[in-house]
């Protein structure tokens, strides 16, 4: 029967927010259910996002080491070595391996499987003999080939110049069965100039560094910087005053040569280097050589009994 | 019109001339005496022309020389009028280049070949005014017979070939009379490209020059290089008979394609059809098999290939050497690259005015070259372009700019323009190529390049019949067709390698040319076949 129904006052089910600023006491009579809430609640966390949070701490971690480690990588390589210091370094003799391997991959450039061919460009009016002294050692260590021609810009060249480089190897028809070219054309240039990877290096020009750069080709180069400091010395040395120098120049350089060579066999001491080859060079072509100092002569007739001065000697006649 | 109205206006009014009527009259009367004092005057100076020309007999036109007496005149090239003829009074026959009259005075400038020289003809003893405007109206290229003194001039002329020297013209006489309108202006092509588009200056197009050969072949830089080009010609045929080489003519007309069958011409022949030769190789061999040892060819080339390039011609002359060797191809590829360093050295000491005349209209670096030729193997090419940048296989042929590419590499490196690349792939050389003994996918072949261009496709060939049928048989080329050049193997063929040279590509290339249609005196191509 339709009653008169009263509304109801107050709605059944009233929410009640907690406050969140007061902290809860365990139900003491209630158990384990709440357990859980409680501890979120206490800002401690769920142990599986722990583990998570603990994975990325180890891995940024790493990240920063790496980053740690090539930075020190990149200072290192970008700055020279400013604070080597000197007077730690061994004094005296260190012994130079004159039959060290060069690699010549790193040197010349990546091997593509065809002829590495260094070309040098010469006036004939001014033969670059160290080379060919040089070009008698490489041809010891390396199979080479061996070109000359005449460019050109040259109307004729007399005949030795023509076979400085000694007699046509029996294979030279199979360019690829050599590991390095060494072609020497006579031309009319100003400047002695060499020529190896035109798209990556530039042209050497002058012979003392043509010589460095061959030198460095046997692996002979000292390892001691002291050492080849004193090499590079001798080198200029002989270059500028020796060969372009005037004759009291001359002179003064033959007397250091003489005071040097009395104390030990060869320049740098006891071992054969570059310095010998570029300064006998230049005092061969400079001046008459039995006019020399005794040491200096006696230094050269070392030098002929190598054998790889033949070919220098000849064109001096 | 007016006249008859005017007239009528006056019959109109027969009585007093109207004041119009007068002014006509009164102009008319003017204008008549105008008129005919314009006549005598006319009259007056003809006379006077007339009387005045006491050099009458000094110039004019030649009846054609049709040999009806001969002269026993020596007449003086335009090349030889140096200061040591000075003050001589000589004969010249020569084309008249360009004219000019300035009054009393006319300057000539007189062509021979490639050489020009500056003449005088002023009002004087020897020439009167009639003989002076006579000169100034001749037609540029008409041939003249002139007799004139040598003179010293104190100011070198410039513009002329022969600096030093002037002509001054007592008689003058028509020879050849040309056109007045000619095709092409000479001066025009003769003109550097740059500079005509500089100052506005006409040059002329190619195909004007082609059309018009026979004016186009007058220009100084034609004839220089022409001349050049016999002189190629010249020093191959020299240094080959010096190393014992034997000319040999071979036939043109040929009943099966040599190499390949693509590209060949045919000609009916009576009842059947034939081809015009691509290329001696076949005969050229057969001699060697004969015995002749070293050979040489030197005769037209027709290849039927449509390419309108600046390097292809469908007719040119080809200069082609087989040769018998000992023991290795090497031989040969020496002797070849010997007789080209031969012919670059006789051009520069021999041809240098041909060079720099060539060199004023086309500008370009000088030859260079090695001696002896650089040879660089297949393999080093590839590896220098390879270093350059360029994405290639190792048994890939190498396209037309890798060559130039590879040029301007050998260049940067050697400093030569001619070098030879040795070792080719097997893959991309004829069936006849013989293949490398230590690398089957190489062969023994080689080419040679000029500015990076290649003029020279070489091999050694296969001389042993069953080699080379099976050869022809892996290129599926058709036994019956060959059958004939494989025969002449059959009967003892000594080893041989050999190689054949275009001329006008070689004299292009050598100069510094950009189009093969300038070193060929009338050029073929598909799309030309006159002049």
């Amino acid at each position: 029967m339709p009653m008169y129904q009263v509304k109801p006052v107050s709605p059944g089910e009233i929410k009640i927010d907690l406050p969140t600023c007061m902290y809860k006491l365990p139900n003491i009579h209630a158990q384990g259910t709440s357990r859980g809430e409680h501890a979120f609640q206490n800002g401690e966390v769920d142990p599986a996002v722990k583990v998570l949070e603990a994975q990325q701490d180890d891995i940024l971690k790493k990240l920063y080491e790496l980053k740690a480690t090539v930075d020190g990588l990149t200072k290192t390589v970008t700055t020279p070595d400013a604070d080597l210091d000197a007077t730690t370094l061994s004094q005296g003799v260190s012994a130079t391996v004159s039959k060290g391997t060069a690699d010549l991959d790193s040197l010349l450039g990546k091997d593509l499987g065809a002829l590495r061919d260094i070309v040098i460009n010469a006036n004939p009016s001014n033969p670059p003999l160290s080379l060919l002294v040089l070009h008698s050692l490489l041809c010891q260590r390396y199979r080479v080939l061996s070109t000359v021609h005449v460019h050109s810009s040259v109307t004729s060249v007399p005949p030795t110049l023509l076979s400085c480089l000694g007699p046509r190897h029996a294979d030279s028809y199979t360019r690829h069965r050599f590991e390095l070219g060494f072609t020497l054309i006579w031309k009319d240039v100003s400047k002695l100039q060499m020529k190896f990877n035109t798209q990556n290096m530039c042209p050497i020009e002058g012979e003392a560094n043509v010589a460095r750069f061959l030198y460095r080709l046997l692996g002979a180069e000292p390892q001691d910087p002291v050492l080849a400091t004193q090499m590079d010395s001798w080198i200029d040395t002989a270059v500028f005053q020796l060969a372009e120098g005037s004759s009291k120049e001359q002179a003064a350089v033959l007397r250091s040569l003489n005071g040097a060579l009395g104390r030990s066999p060869w320049l740098l001491g006891q071992e054969f280097s570059l310095a010998d080859i570029v300064s006998a060079c230049c005092v061969l072509q400079a001046s008459d050589s039995t006019l020399a100092p005794a040491n200096v002569q006696r230094w050269l007739k070392s030098c002929q009994n190598l054998g790889h001065f033949n070919c220098a000697y000849e064109l001096l006649h | 019109m007016t006249k008859e109205n005017v007239q009528g206006a006056s019959e109109e009014e027969p009585q007093g001339q109207s004041k119009k009527g007068l002014k006509k009259q009164q102009k008319e009367a003017e204008k008549a005496a105008k008129k005919a004092e314009k006549q005598a005057k006319l009259a007056a100076d003809q006379q006077e022309a007339d009387e005045d020309d006491f050099a009458k007999d000094r110039y004019g036109v030649c009846p054609m020389v049709q040999s009806r007496q001969k002269l026993d005149r020596a007449l003086v090239r335009v090349q030889d009028l140096t200061p040591e003829k000075a003050e001589q009074q000589i004969w010249v026959r020569a084309r008249i280049h360009t004219s000019r009259a300035k009054g009393k005075q006319c300057f000539l400038v007189l062509r021979h070949q490639q050489f020009t020289v500056q003449a005088l003809i002023a009002v004087g003893d020897h020439a009167s005014k009639q003989m002076v405007k006579f000169a100034a109206n001749l037609t540029k290229e008409s041939i003249i017979d002139v007799e004139a003194v040598v003179k010293k001039v104190d100011q070198k002329i410039e513009s002329c070939s022969q600096q030093d020297v002037e002509l001054h013209v007592e008689r003058i006489f028509v020879i050849s009379q040309s056109e007045p309108r000619l095709p092409l202006q000479l001066e025009d092509a003769v003109r550097p490209e740059g500079d005509g588009d500089e100052e506005g200056r006409a040059t002329v197009n190619q195909d004007t020059r082609l059309d018009n050969r026979v004016i186009d072949l007058r220009t100084t830089t034609s004839q220089a290089i022409f001349r050049l080009q016999s002189g190629v010609c010249q020093l191959f045929r020299d240094t080959l008979i010096n190393k014992g080489f034997v000319e040999i003519q071979t036939p043109k007309i040929i009943s099966a394609a040599s190499e390949g069958g693509a590209n060949v011409f045919t000609v009916s022949y009576f009842k059947t059809s034939a081809y015009l030769a691509q290329s001696p190789q076949l005969y050229k061999q057969m001699c060697i098999c004969a015995d002749f040892d070293k050979v040489f060819c030197v005769g037209p080339v027709f290849r039927a290939e449509d390419s309108n390039t600046h390097r292809h011609l469908t007719e040119f002359v080809g200069l082609d050497i087989e040769m018998a060797f000992n023991y290795h191809y090497h031989e040969v590829v020496d002797s070849i690259t010997d007789t080209m360093v031969q012919i670059f050295k006789g051009l520069h000491d021999r041809f240098q005015t041909e060079i720099q005349t060539v060199n004023k209209q086309y500008p370009s670096e000088p030859f260079k070259f090695l001696e002896p030729t650089l040879r660089l193997e297949y393999k080093e090419g590839v590896a220098m372009l390879k270093a350059a940048g360029v994405e290639m296989g190792d048994e890939d042929d190498l396209s037309t700019p890798n060559e130039k590419l590879l040029g301007r590499l050998v260049k940067e490196k050697y400093d030569t323009d001619f070098y030879v690349l040795d070792k080719y792939p097997l893959a991309v050389r004829p069936f006849y190529t013989m293949p490398d003994p230590n690398n089957p996918k190489y062969s023994n072949s080689y080419d040679m390049f000029m500015r990076g261009e290649e003029i020279l496709s070489g091999a050694q060939r296969v001389h042993d019949a069953q080699l080379l049928t099976e050869r022809a048989m892996h290129h599926g080329i058709d036994l019956e067709k060959i059958k004939a050049y494989i025969d002449s193997f059959r009967y003892g063929a000594p080893p041989h390698a050999g190689g054949g040279i275009g001329l006008e590509r070689v004299t292009m290339l050598y100069l510094g040319l950009h189009n093969i249609r300038q070193t060929s005196m009338f050029p073929r191509d598909p799309k030309r076949l006159t002049p």
